[in-house]
């Protein structure tokens, strides 16, 4: 079992355009301040920026918890929205239930959970309608030089 | 790798340790110790921020200066196209270059068709790069840096194509060394730049190699006397009277219509190293893909805003707009001049830029957690006011620092009364 050598969770706050990339920001800065390599770190920009997009459009709330280890970079992402009625269905390119006031805002495209999972080495959806929806996604540290 | 040169130096003895550059330098590479700033070399992305708001006048660019140019025999001006909207509406590209045959040079290379050459190999590359998108352009060398240092997970998106004054020292030597029958090690191809990041790009290019170019003047140190001698002339007929060919580069000097083949709605102009900065954030998150290719200058309004120009920026703007539009339609023989050296040239970075080593680099992942880790410890401690006394551009900065080993956490005055009583000393008015 990998070590644990670093922990860090963040809230996100749902509807708030305003706030929305906050998080990949700072896990930026926090991932390019320990200096892994930076495909890795791109990578799981990309995957967190799109799983706060989807927490605001969708979820009143949600937390993001990134979890370091020797060899691999784990995000766990939890929200309180309406969850996913049909999962496959939602991870096609393309497939979206934005409202248009979201598209006017430049998203919602249907390519965010095929984005996260593209830039994922392993990827993984629980969800239940009414409840909400949880997502794990790993990055390997090693992997992509 | 070999140590790392910056086109600037600190004199010490005029610094005051007032921190505006430390305050000022967009990758916080400026530390303030004893009331002197000093520079974290593999940090520096020779900017220049730095160099504009030091109130004594500390900080100056290292250009060549022109004697330096006596060992060559045969000596070449490339002139940055931001050189040529300096000079008032009255002052044709023809005075200038003129003036600066007159100043001693024995010949003023008009490149407009290196220029048209790299803009067709960036459109070509353009249309064939697999991604990601979107690629940026390198003519800046500061944007080059910002990317190895701060952007490393971009260093892939800088367009491998040589920049347009590159590509004309080529040339000129080739053809100069035929014509004239010399050596090229016996002709000097010397810039005209509008800042000190072009010289050390010259000095030093990021991709490793050795620049065509021999060396770079200032804009500012050869004004002067550019301006004395175009009043001499004025009136005169000129040997360069037939030099309409270089406006064709003005597109080059200012933001906006660098390349005018590429659709607009896939190409994104950008100046300011601070707009950039934002932009580059964007990038990172995985925005702005629909854009292929990102034309960035750090300095606001382009290169004809340099730091080692003379006319402020909206001026030179307007002249570079003038001159342009007065400019002929591209003959047939420039065209296949194009055609010609285009079959045949490579306009390839001859190495690949690679992202900067960085202190720390060594250290196992388990140490830089902990290092972090105890940086977070440290934060708790400290005020976060960013005061800067302790040397630092801000207290996160003054943390890492001292989990680093660099600082003493006691540099801190809220931590410490005896740092007050130092920085009083050090501070003290003669």
């Amino acid at each position: 079992m990998a070590v644990e050598l670093l922990r860090e969770s963040y809230g996100i706050q749902g509807r708030n355009f305003d706030k929305a990339g906050e998080i990949s920001s700072e896990i930026k800065a926090l991932l390019s301040g320990l200096q892994l390599n930076p495909t890795s770190i791109r990578r799981t920009v990309i995957v967190v920026f799109e799983a706060e997009m989807n927490v605001v459009m969708y979820a009143q709330r949600g937390t993001l918890t990134l979890i370091l280890t020797d060899d691999e970079i784990a995000l766990e992402v939890r929200d309180e929205g309406p969850g996913i009625p049909d999962v496959d269905l939602a991870m096609q390119e393309g497939y979206s239930t934005a409202s248009d006031e979201m598209r006017e805002m430049g998203f919602g495209f249907g390519m965010g959970l095929p984005n996260m999972k593209k830039n994922s080495d392993e990827f993984r959806i629980d969800t239940e309608v009414g409840k909400g929806t949880s997502v794990l996604a790993t990055i390997r540290l090693n992997s992509h030089g | 790798m070999a140590e790392l040169k910056h086109g600037f130096k600190i004199d010490v003895d005029k610094c005051d340790g007032r921190m505006n550059c430390m305050r000022a330098c967009p990758t916080h590479a400026i530390r303030v110790k004893d009331g002197k700033a000093r520079v974290i070399p593999e940090l520096c992305i020779d900017c220049g921020n730095c160099l504009q708001v030091c109130p004594t006048g500390a900080i100056t660019a290292t250009t060549l200066p022109f004697t330096a140019l006596d060992r060559f025999k045969f000596k070449i001006v490339v002139a940055s196209p931001a050189l040529f909207a300096q000079f008032g509406p009255n002052v044709s590209p023809a005075q200038i270059g003129g003036a600066l045959l007159d100043l001693g040079f024995d010949a003023v290379w008009e490149y407009a068709v290196d220029i048209e050459l790299i803009d067709r190999a960036i459109s070509d590359t353009i249309r064939t790069w697999p991604g990601p998108f979107p690629l940026i352009s390198n003519s800046c060398p500061v944007i080059v840096r910002l990317v190895q240092v701060a952007y490393p997970a971009m260093v892939e998106q800088l367009i491998s194509v040589e920049a347009p004054r590159e590509i004309a020292a080529r040339e000129l030597k080739r053809r100069y060394a035929r014509e004239k029958n010399l050596k090229p090690e016996e002709i000097a191809a010397v810039y005209i730049t509008p800042c000190q990041a072009k010289t050390i790009s010259i000095i030093q290019p990021a991709e490793g190699v050795t620049s065509y170019l021999d060396g770079a003047v200032a804009v500012k140190e050869i004004y002067n006397d550019l301006l004395f001698r175009i009043r001499q002339n004025a009136g005169r007929p000129h040997p360069t009277e037939d030099f309409y060919g270089i406006g064709e580069l003005f597109h080059w000097g200012s933001p906006e219509g660098e390349f005018p083949h590429l659709s607009p709605e896939h190409y994104l102009p950008l100046t300011g190293i601070q707009d950039v900065i934002k932009v580059f954030d964007d990038i990172e998150k995985g925005k702005l893909r629909n854009i292929e290719f990102l034309e960035c200058h750090a300095c606001p309004g382009g290169c004809i805003g340099g730091n080692l120009t003379v006319e402020n920026v909206y001026v030179a703007r307007s002249k570079s707009l003038h001159l342009s539009s007065a400019l002929p339609k591209p003959s047939a023989a420039f065209e296949r001049e194009v055609d010609r050296r285009y079959a045949e040239g490579d306009f390839f970075l001859r190495g690949p830029v690679r992202p900067r080593r960085l202190e720390g680099n060594g250290l196992d992942l388990r140490e830089r957690v902990a290092r972090k880790k105890r940086a977070d410890e440290l934060m708790r401690g400290l005020p976060g006011v960013n005061c800067g006394l302790c040397g630092a551009p801000s207290c996160r900065h003054h943390a890492e620092d001292v989990a680093a080993g660099r600082a003493e956490v006691e540099d801190c005055v809220f931590l410490s009364r005896d740092r007050i009583n130092e920085l009083r000393k050090i501070y003290r008015r003669a």
